[in-house]
């Protein structure tokens, strides 16, 4: 009778642990793969860090794959991983990067967003007081040194020419630079081969009067007479075709995919011509509902377009990522028409044309049939 | 111990005759106050309409120099008419026309709005009045094409459009038909008017548009996917509800709604 207690009082145990310990997820046994390419600049961002099941990282990241990008761009927010002060959760960026390194993927990563405790209560993740940019130059060299072996190439911060950027705060080249400055010899003593990219610029008209932001040109101007130049290797550059087909030519007032030429501009006149750029955004949009948006048939042209042209003019280019691989949900607006698979996983028809483009095969003379009028 | 039983016993009784009673109660009060007429007053507070529109989707909504026009606009003074208020327009962007709703600003939308599920939190959407999902179109003379039987047809769609997509699906699920893509869904029906394919898969309103230009065509359509455009008002605005609903239904009935679509579709 003892003994029946005793087993039943373990098991009683067992149980009550089983119910309160959350089962642990065993670690995937996963080969490792190779991406299959003829362009090495196709990449595409992904949004994994909001990605709760192993399987739908590991679906995109197969996919993107099978699409032909060897690139990704990848954000891994400061918020997350030290939400408590000095002490860092590595667990999900790990899962991330052993994942894309399985898959053959190159990462390029981006970082941002302050956790609470560094910065003023009530204020929204993008705000980055000046007080924390040594705190977030130590957790971006701690961010190298952890995946020197996978990741090459680090950006700092987010579009820094938008207020929205900087929580509402004004968007400063000359805090920007600062930023750069106190980060830069950080993730160089930590990793001293780190790519460190300035940007991602974003593309915006501003002015030095408004409230949202300043324009990239007049921003990335600043930063080279702020003497930011020594402070980064590459620039990522945020780039958008909006109405315009890839080929339209670039103006200062206007928003258009070429407009990256222009800032390319800037960086040969201020003597930096040697430093590439990684458009780290880029894309139309076909959303049926949205003033700047095109046709689907456009905007599978265009894509292909956009790269080819970037192939044969642009030769300072080192990636071209399209934003974006897929949102987690829809986002029930035009952003869903940026997207190359949807939340199911379904490929879009560009997705089908760009790895056509990026894998080598044999593409149609013309993405679709004349005017049946004209036959 | 046995009349201490005998109490609690009673106790139970009485409190489950009580929690009956309450339940009865609230489901009376319930239907007596879904039955009641819905208040003009209550509903539409300042004395007018506040009608939220995106006019930059003609033909439902276009902002022709300062003058709203489309059939959203004419729907939603028909609408007004039959309430008995005058419609009082207001022409916001289409991704800010809920924040305009939930704010106050507006008291329903009448912007050819898609029901959107994840929206009835905050939302309450009118019966439909527009269905602009995907049709396939044959020519009226051709027996009517069941999916099954399309096997091998040629199927005119625009390129990389949703149609597009279904044809993948479909080619996946073993209905491979040929794929003839076009720039534009009206090179697509042009195909199927001059004999080039057996069907095309194209959203309604193009094919509705497509007709008016093409009045000695005819064609036979069939649904295959819907995107369903109806009104919102505010959840917790049900007298608005109840009297657009109400209105709708009476155009509906009059044949004024499908005057009004076919005047503008």
């Amino acid at each position: 009778m003892l003994a029946i207690i005793l087993l039943a009082g373990l098991g009683w145990l067992a149980l009550g642990r089983a119910g309160t310990t959350p089962p642990q997820e065993q670690p995937l046994v996963l080969s490792q793969h190779f991406v299959q390419t003829q362009k090495p600049q196709v990449c595409v961002h992904t949004l994994l860090e909001n990605e709760v099941e192993t399987a739908k990282i590991l679906r995109s990241l197969e996919m993107t794959r099978q699409l032909g990008a060897a690139s990704i761009v990848q954000f891994f927010p400061w918020a997350y991983v030290e939400s408590q002060e000095g002490k860092y959760d590595w667990a999900q960026s790990d899962h991330i990067v052993r994942l894309a390194r399985l898959q053959g993927l190159r990462i390029i990563a981006r970082l941002g967003l302050a956790p609470d405790w560094a910065r003023p209560v009530g204020t929204p993740l993008t705000r980055l007081p000046d007080a924390a940019f040594k705190e977030f130059a130590e957790y971006a060299a701690a961010f190298a040194a952890r995946y020197a072996a996978d990741i090459q190439h680090i950006i700092i911060w987010n579009e820094p020419n938008l207020s929205v950027e900087w929580g509402f705060q004004p968007a400063d080249p000359t805090r920007y630079a600062d930023l750069l400055t106190e980060t830069y010899s950080r993730v160089k003593q930590a990793h001293p081969a780190v790519v460190v990219l300035a940007g991602a610029l974003a593309p915006t008209l501003e002015n030095s009067r408004s409230g949202v932001g300043l324009n990239e040109l007049d921003f990335l101007t600043a930063l080279y007479r702020l003497g930011a130049q020594a402070h980064f290797d590459a620039l990522a550059v945020h780039t958008y075709g909006f109405r315009d087909a890839p080929d339209a030519p670039p103006h200062p007032g206007r928003l258009n995919f070429r407009r990256v030429e222009l800032l390319r501009q800037i960086m040969i006149d201020q003597g930096d011509s040697d430093k590439p750029i990684y458009i780290t955004e880029s894309g139309w949009n076909d959303h049926a509902r949205w003033l700047h948006a095109v046709r689907p048939s456009q905007r599978a042209a265009y894509t292909i377009r956009a790269y080819q042209y970037a192939e044969e003019h642009w030769d300072w280019l080192e990636a071209l990522c399209i934003w974006a691989l897929r949102y987690p949900a829809d986002l029930r607006g035009y952003p869903d028409g940026y997207t190359l698979i949807n939340p199911e996983f379904l490929p879009k028809p560009v997705f089908f044309e760009l790895q056509t483009y990026a894998r080598g095969w044999a593409a149609k003379e013309s993405l679709w049939l004349p005017p049946p009028g004209d036959i | 111990m046995a009349a201490t039983a005998g109490g609690h016993l009673m106790q139970r009784r009485a409190f489950s005759l009580l929690v009956i009673t309450a339940l009865a109660v609230a489901l009376f009060l319930a239907t007596v106050l879904h039955s009641i007429r819905p208040d003009r007053k209550r509903a539409f507070p300042t004395g007018a309409i506040r009608i939220g529109v995106d006019a930059s989707y003609p033909p439902f909504a276009l902002d022709d120099g300062g003058s709203l026009r489309g059939l959203d606009i004419d729907m939603a003074a028909a609408i007004a008419r039959e309430i008995g208020l005058p419609a009082q327009y207001r022409n916001i962007g289409f991704y800010s026309l809920y924040d305009a709703l939930i704010s106050g600003e507006v008291d329903a939308l009448v912007s050819s709005l898609p029901i959107d599920a994840a929206r009835t939190d905050d939302v309450r959407y009118s019966s439909a009045y527009f269905n602009n999902g995907l049709v396939l179109v044959s020519a009226a003379d051709s027996s009517p094409l069941a999916i099954e039987n399309l096997i091998g047809k040629r199927i005119a769609i625009e390129y990389a459009s949703s149609a597009d997509s279904i044809l993948h699906g479909w080619s996946a699920d073993g209905v491979a038909v040929q794929r003839l893509p076009y720039e534009l869904s009206e090179y697509a029906l042009d195909a199927l008017r001059l004999g080039h394919a057996d069907a095309a898969l194209i959203d309604n309103l193009t094919y509705r548009l497509y007709q008016r230009g093409h009045s000695q065509w005819s064609s036979a359509s069939q649904f295959i996917t819907y995107d369903l455009y109806a009104i919102a008002v505010r959840r917790d605005n049900h007298d608005a509800w109840q009297l657009i609903e109400a209105a709708l239904e009476q155009l509906r009935n009059e044949g004024e709604l499908a005057r009004l679509i076919a005047q503008w579709v």
